[in-house]
């Protein structure tokens, strides 16, 4: 209790005579976190939208489709606490620009209910005064480029049109996104729905529950309670599945710069408390004398340098809570990464402050021997630097670099993580960059695919071949083959023949070369836990697909769990005709111009597809990266200052004394400069230069784990990479500059200490 | 009467490098309750480290070290940290005011650890301010003061818990002569209310204001006297002989 008075006074008096350093740390743990926190919620807003859906919407987690409005109380099962419908839903045909999609038409109120109500993004909801008006559910809305007002024209299951407009586009969690959940999603009012189609509908009702972990049980209980009337019945499991993207790429890399960026942070800290210790050993004697024991002067050190910690941590938290909050919504930050984040980095504070505090617990404690850096001594190198006459400035200041050796390792040290961070970082936009530019090294040699929709292939490969931009076209078909041992299928991806391959990126053995041979993704060869040169027998349809498969291939569609033969391989019933003709463009040649050609050539008889690059679905990755690299330029410079602070107190006698043995200020100047820059330039070279070399082995190790396969990694560019080390080296210099200047310029008395 | 301090064959080696260095070799020393004992010595003779041994600042090597009746070269570190909170004040040649806090804070500091609560604490630091002529400087950073003002703090701080026995290290070692008959004078004052003190110094002007004069030559007691004089001469006499 006495000492808590005591060292009360002493950490409120230290912070008071530091507050720039205590506010810069403040600001570099909040940075942190904050970033942190912002990328991981990014991230998981955009590649887990249903949460954020499911919140806004109240959405039901259970749906179920039954034949007539179900009869059964399901509100009353244990552990629902809503229910949404039920409603009335139609399948029609909506067709648009040609094509044919199916949708599902749900009457819907025009107040709308409590759960499970859609979120209008853009026009309006449902009105009775409008009768003809639909929401359309917003990636059915996007896939058929609908807009508010836009008509939208439906086939009844009796052939009949019927023309509706477009009155809003709404968002729900109620089914994953078109098209990979289909049908699509649009409702109307119910009298329209009566209209359209008085006779076959099914019913659909969603149930809210208290728990969403009893899905299951819930979901039983309802197939149990409806029997023959239930059609079908899915919960909010399969919804997020549906909605997710891959983000194991997303998720490792931020793991990875949030863990390396934590290591830093922790770097960072430990050096500002150490330097401040350093500088207050004699104090510390001082209190120790006084009778302070060694365990209080630890824990005075550590409750006022983790103090600092945790109010960075604490501030981090909020704002990136908070920017997050104001921007994506409250409930879009998921709470689980958050406390994980803020714990985390909590322990790593006080981690990081513990040693120093240690360390400054164990000084004797007789103050009467003030802190004296240790003798440095000239190096050979040194010597050498004298001996070619080199200016003393640079070589007292690397003599000066290396006097204290634990602080003068630490400052590299913390710069070379950063800078290791950002090489990555740089590398993985590289990586995406060239996924851009080379779309063949992923497996996207071919930029369109054309589906024969209302065509006979033949005349839709003869319209492909005559555009001027198309260089190459390969028949194809995708099937599903079930594997053996496996209760799922794998998906067959069929093009070209096997003698006029599909060039795709084998990265290791060979290119398929006759009919019967195969390469797959790293996913696949995963799954089925197989090597090449091995044989693999699949059923496709029914009959059997013996391959062996010869090479890997880089392959960034479906976790890389995909087998790619020669159509010539696959038994004529699943290849004749092609499925789709995938079209390789000449150079140059843009691909939206080509499907634009080619939609008209064929009167929108042809269904063209543009791929989409992988580049493109990780765009957020860039984000992320900005991000992190300017927190992770927090990190350096707040590294840097404590470097440049130490350097000055352990200097600020001697450079009296240079002064008096004829430097001039300037000359001074860049003695301290040198002794910082140097460690600069070790650490950022030694960043970079680590950076650089094991950035396309952990690209490549995420793509082997991601089944999408070793071979994707790109080092930043050697001109991209200067220009990183330049422009940190540059800055770190200029910030070293300004103390530097100021000390150069004092009136230091030569007074003993 | 007991002594308020006793050392029986006190010995510290020095292990730092190859060759161990001794540096107090078998020290006998008895301080009697209010007596003021000054240890002289060249540079080198021990006079600091036995001092420091007898605030556990340092650990002895071996022989033992009596506290009012109590030994204490067995205590640990940290009972050496509570016994000095209460027992022992310790006034240094650099002052050692901590830098970041106001004097007030820095008198403060002490009672506060011994468990004053922070007005008893408040009252102590202004009497004690208040009789060395220092009252109006506790706001003031201890940079701000002259070196002679720092040391009156100093010894403020090492006085204010009422220790059994103030240990100096020379605390004129860094002033100037007209500071050092301040500080000087303070001393003789705090000695004449009744405070144990023992002193360390290379000046024979200094040692001459003590009870008793011990002369340390490399790591034993060459001499141990007492001084006769009047009692009725001052410091500012003595001082003033230069």
């Amino acid at each position: 209790m006495s000492a808590t008075l005591a060292g009360t006074r002493w950490v409120r008096a230290d912070l008071r005579a530091r507050k720039g350093q205590a506010v810069l740390t403040v600001l570099a743990v909040a940075g942190i976190v904050a970033a942190l926190i912002t990328a991981a919620t990014l991230l998981e807003d955009g590649t887990n939208p249903w949460r954020g859906l499911f919140a806004e919407t109240d959405g039901a987690h259970v749906w179920l489709y039954t034949d007539g409005s179900p009869q059964a109380a399901l509100g009353a099962i244990d552990g629902v606490t809503a229910t949404a419908g039920p409603y009335r839903s139609v399948p029609v045909t909506v067709a648009q620009d040609g094509r044919k999609e199916p949708a599902a038409l749900r009457a819907m109120p025009a107040t709308p209910p409590a759960v499970a109500h859609p979120v209008v993004a853009e026009g309006r909801w449902l009105d009775p005064a409008q009768p003809d008006g639909v929401v359309v559910e917003r990636s059915f809305a996007s896939a058929l480029a609908l807009r508010v007002g836009a008509p939208f024209t439906i086939i009844a299951l009796s052939g009949e049109r019927h023309t509706l407009y477009v009155r809003g586009i709404a968002d729900t969690a109620d089914q994953g996104f078109y098209p990979e959940w289909t049908p699509g999603l649009a409702y109307v009012l119910p009298p329209m729905l009566d209209r359209i189609e008085p006779g076959r509908s099914e019913w659909v009702t969603g149930l809210r529950l208290a728990d969403p972990d009893a899905s299951q049980v819930v979901s039983q209980r309802v197939v149990v309670m409806l029997e023959d009337e239930l059609q079908r019945v899915y919960t909010w499991r399969e919804v997020r599945a549906a909605m997710e993207l891959d983000n194991r790429l997303l998720g490792t890399m931020l793991a990875l710069f949030g863990v390396v960026g934590l290591v830093a942070a922790a770097l960072a800290l430990a050096n500002a408390a150490g330097g401040r210790v350093l500088g207050q050993l004699r104090d510390l004697a001082t209190l120790k004398s006084m009778g302070f024991t060694r365990g209080q002067v630890a824990l005075l050190l550590l409750v006022e340098h983790g103090a600092l910690g945790l109010l960075g941590v604490a501030l981090g938290a909020l704002a990136g809570w908070g920017v997050m909050a104001a921007v994506l919504g409250a409930t879009s930050v998921a709470p689980a990464p958050v406390l994980l984040i803020v714990a985390g980095t909590a322990v790593v504070v006080l981690a990081a402050v513990g040693l120093p505090a240690w360390r400054g617990s164990r000084t004797p404690p007789i103050p009467a021997a003030p802190a004296v850096p240790p003798r440095g001594h000239l190096s050979r190198l040194a010597r050498l630097a004298l001996l070619v006459r080199l200016p003393p400035a640079l070589v007292l200041g690397t003599r000066d670099a290396f006097t204290r050796r634990t602080p003068a390792f630490l400052t590299a040290f913390g710069l070379a993580v950063p800078m290791m961070m950002i090489t990555i970082g740089l590398g993985v936009w590289a990586t995406l960059d060239n996924f851009l530019s080379h779309p063949e090294q992923v497996g996207q040699h071919a930029s369109l695919y054309v589906r024969p929709a209302k065509l006979e292939p033949a005349a839709a490969e003869r319209i492909a071949g005559q555009d001027k931009d198309v260089a190459e076209i390969y028949p194809g078909a995708d099937v599903n083959a079930l594997a053996p041992g496996e209760a799922r299928s794998v998906r067959v991806r069929a093009i070209g023949a096997s003698t006029k391959p599909y060039p795709f990126p084998v990265v290791e053995g060979r290119m398929y070369g006759r009919p019967g041979e195969a390469v797959a993704g790293q996913g696949l060869l995963d799954l089925l836990g197989l090597r090449i040169g091995d044989r693999v027998r699949l059923t496709v349809g029914g009959s059997p697909l013996i391959v062996r498969i010869v090479g890997r291939t880089v392959e960034p569609d479906l976790d890389g769990e995909v087998l790619s033969v020669g159509l010539d391989s696959l038994a004529a019933k699943d290849s004749v005709p092609p499925e789709f003709y995938a079209l390789a463009l000449k150079p140059g040649a843009d691909p939206a111009e080509v499907r634009g050609r080619l939609l008209a050539d064929s009167a929108e008889g042809l269904d063209v597809q543009a791929v989409v690059n992988p580049a493109d679905r990780l765009a957020i990755i860039r984000v992320v990266i900005v991000a992190l690299i300017a927190v992770l330029a927090l990190i350096g410079l707040a590294n840097l200052l404590t470097a440049s602070a130490l350097g000055l107190r352990d200097h600020a006698f001697d450079l009296a004394v240079l002064k008096a043995m004829g430097l001039t200020p300037r000359q001074v100047m860049a003695t301290l400069v040198t002794g910082t820059g140097l460690l600069v330039v070790l650490g950022v070279g030694a960043g970079a230069a680590v950076g650089a070399s094991v950035v396309k082995g952990l690209i490549d190790l995420q793509g082997d784990t991601s089944g999408v396969g070793a071979g994707i990694g790109r080092a930043p560019s050697p001109l991209t990479l200067a220009v990183a080390v330049v422009v940190a080296v540059g800055t770190a210099l200029a910030v070293a500059l300004i103390p530097a200047r100021r000390a150069a310029r004092a009136q230091v008395p030569v007074t003993s200490r | 009467m007991t002594p308020v301090l006793k050392t029986v064959r006190l010995v510290k080696i020095y292990q730092d490098g190859a060759v161990p260095v001794p540096a107090v070799r078998g020290v006998d020393l008895q301080v009697e309750p209010g007596e003021f004992v000054a240890i002289m010595g060249p540079s080198g003779s021990g006079k600091s480290t036995l001092v420091h041994m007898l605030g556990g600042l340092d650990t002895r090597t071996s022989g033992e070290i009596w506290l009012d009746d109590h030994r204490v070269d067995t205590l640990s570190e940290s009972a050496w940290a509570l016994l000095r909170r209460k027992k022992i004040g310790f006034v240094f040649q650099f002052f050692n005011l901590v830098a970041n806090m106001t004097v007030g804070d820095n008198v403060e500091l002490p009672a506060l650890l011994a468990g004053a609560s922070p007005k008893v604490a408040r009252e102590r630091r202004e009497s004690l301010l208040g009789a060395l002529n220092l009252g109006e400087r506790a706001d003031a950073a201890p940079a701000q003061l002259s070196g002679g003002e720092q040391q009156r703090v100093a010894l403020a701080r090492a006085l204010a818990n009422q220790p059994s026995v103030l240990l100096a290290d020379e605390p004129t070692g860094n002033l100037d002569s007209r500071n050092t008959r301040d500080v000087l004078r303070l001393l003789g004052d705090v000695h004449k209310e009744g405070q144990t003190i023992v002193m360390v110094t290379h000046d024979a002007r200094v040692a001459s204001l003590a009870d008793r004069v011990v002369s340390l030559f490399d790591g034993e007691i060459a001499d141990d006297g007492r001084i006769a004089r009047r009692r009725t001469g001052t410091v500012g006499e003595v001082i003033d002989l230069r």
